[in-house]
């Protein structure tokens, strides 16, 4: 696993990984109350090893929950979810976050905050440290490895963050509307570094958003996500091939696509 | 970098020309109008008094640096103790906390002669007022620290299974130092304020002492002389602490560069 990090093969586009690997992440009839308020409602989805998966929704929908039950930092009200065939009951050390906004500590150098989930789980630091700096690399970011998180821009924080979640290895990669604080222009940016990085790691990514084109560029498969209380109202394949490029937002393919998800979630608006 | 010091220069200059100013309006006036030294000595009468005095001064200054330094020290301690205290125990916060906070209602320096009662006029009584004024602001503003900790940074914490000796240590400290550092700068000047307090009220040493006998025998140049060596003495203190908390708080851009864009 650690020596793909090193140098993917040039040229080298992956297949498709839905259908490729038994299914990683298996969500059974889950559903969250908050006293009185419903946010997720009898939500069953499996995601496959190495798949790149989008929760695309409205804002406030509760997919930002799922994605924190996923992460094992709330508790469902009802069915499971099992990663690796084991039951979800807090945090696993085979899953990476990234949340909205970076958090990153301010004290703290860009290495050193890369560095973090490694001092937490208590694994080799040398090791890593290595490690740590070839994602640095891979995110273009390791020139900025001895400066401050407020010496970044919030573009480059954010990648620091996407650092800090895969430097322990995880198998699968949460993202919580991780390029929602960002400007347009950075944010098409990061897509195609998101992609680039995903494709060198070979995670397992389940990735939130509210932007349709975000998920229909990223993603090999897009679940979408009806009003509260969740629930899934439409499924697409991504078919494009990889790697994607930002010229290919202009095809009539993509633009397909992006009309398709469109018409589901104001299908959803309309009810 | 240039641009830097020559605006930490006009920062210094203006209130040092003023200050200027003041001393020689001040001079000017007690000689023009004829003051007597004892209602108002001049600016250069005090100086006078510094100089030919400073034996005297010193051997005054000492033990009450001493103990405002040895108090504030001990509130620090305590102070961060007790915040860690109400961060992690529910009883304590909400049960001991708002008795605390409603104790402060007390004017501390009322309480002095109680001090003096139970303690006796030694160092004992000087050390505890400066520890009891210094304490709260220091509980206070460490206390504020460790909770005000960013729920993000906590989840981010809790997803790699960080666990409760982690997150203190790796994270509310660092995120408590610079209100510890905000809680010490308020503490340092209090503490002093109790020492002196307490050496007015009864002692045989300490610039309080001085400042009182200096009074009873109309020495009132000598008495200034005390009050300016004090003065110097408290702003020494405090700009310790605040080279300490520029040093250790490093990531915190420094105030007056705030705005400055770029630096």
């Amino acid at each position: 696993m650690r020596s793909a990090v090193a140098s993917p093969p040039p040229g080298l586009a992956p297949a498709c990984a839905r259908g490729d690997g038994a299914a990683i992440v298996r969500i059974a009839a889950l559903k969250k109350t908050f006293g009185d308020l419903e946010a997720i409602r009898q939500l069953s989805f499996d995601v496959g090893d190495g798949e790149f998966l989008s929760v695309l929704g409205p804002s406030g929908c509760g997919k930002s929950t799922l994605l924190m039950m996923i992460a094992g930092l709330i508790d469902p009200t009802a069915g499971e979810i099992r990663i690796q065939d084991a039951k979800v009951a807090g945090p696993r050390r085979e899953v990476g976050v990234v949340f909205q906004s970076p958090v990153l500590l301010p004290w703290r150098t860009v290495l050193q905050n890369v560095l973090f989930p490694i001092e937490l789980l208590k694994l080799p630091r040398p090791q890593y440290r290595r490690r740590a700096l070839e994602l640095l690399r891979m995110a273009k970011i390791d020139e900025f490895a001895g400066l401050l998180p407020r010496q970044l821009s919030g573009g480059m924080r954010q990648r620091v963050a996407i650092c800090r979640a895969l430097v322990h290895d995880p198998s699968i990669l949460l993202m919580d509307e991780p390029f929602s604080a960002l400007d347009a222009i950075t944010r098409d940016e990061m897509a195609v570094e998101l992609q680039r990085i995903w494709q060198a790691n070979r995670k397992t990514v389940i990735f939130v958003t509210h932007s349709i084109r975000e998920a229909a560029f990223l993603s090999d498969r897009v679940l979408v996500m009806g009003r509260r209380p969740a629930t899934i109202i439409d499924e697409l394949a991504i078919d494009l091939p990889r790697p994607r490029h930002t010229a290919m937002t202009e095809d009539e393919t993509f633009n397909r696509l992006v009309r398709h998800l469109r018409k589901a979630i104001e299908a959803s608006h309309a009810e | 970098m240039r641009n830097n010091i020559g605006k930490y220069a006009a920062t210094i200059a203006w209130p040092l020309l003023v200050t200027a100013l003041i001393l020689l309006t001040w001079e000017l006036s007690v000689r023009a109008l004829g003051i007597r030294s004892i209602i108002l000595p001049p600016p250069s009468a005090v100086f006078e008094a510094m100089a030919q005095r400073h034996d005297l001064l010193l051997a005054h200054l000492w033990p009450s640096l001493y103990l405002t330094v040895l108090g504030f020290l001990l509130s620090v301690i305590g102070g961060i103790f007790v915040a860690v205290l109400i961060t992690y125990s529910a009883i304590v916060r909400k049960g001991f906390y708002p008795v605390i906070v409603v104790s402060q209602v007390i004017p501390k320096i009322s309480i002095a002669p109680l001090f003096i009662v139970w303690f006796g006029t030694g160092t004992m009584s000087s050390l505890l007022l400066a520890f009891l004024v210094a304490f709260f602001p220091m509980t206070i503003n460490a206390a504020m620290g460790f909770e005000s900790i960013d729920e993000d940074i906590h989840r981010m914490a809790r997803t790699f299974m960080g666990s409760r000796w982690q997150i203190f240590w790796k994270i509310r400290m660092p995120n408590a130092l610079p209100y510890i550092f905000g809680g010490m700068k308020i503490s340092i000047t209090l503490a002093i304020i109790g020492v002196i307090v307490s050496e007015f009220v009864a002692s045989q040493e300490g610039i309080g002492y001085l400042i009182k006998l200096a009074g009873g025998l109309l020495d009132t140049p000598l008495m200034l002389a005390a009050i300016v060596a004090l003065s110097i003495s408290g702003l020494a203190l405090y700009a310790i602490i605040a080279a300490a908390e520029s040093w250790a708080v490093y990531w915190q851009p420094p105030p007056e560069a705030v705005g400055v864009g770029g630096g």
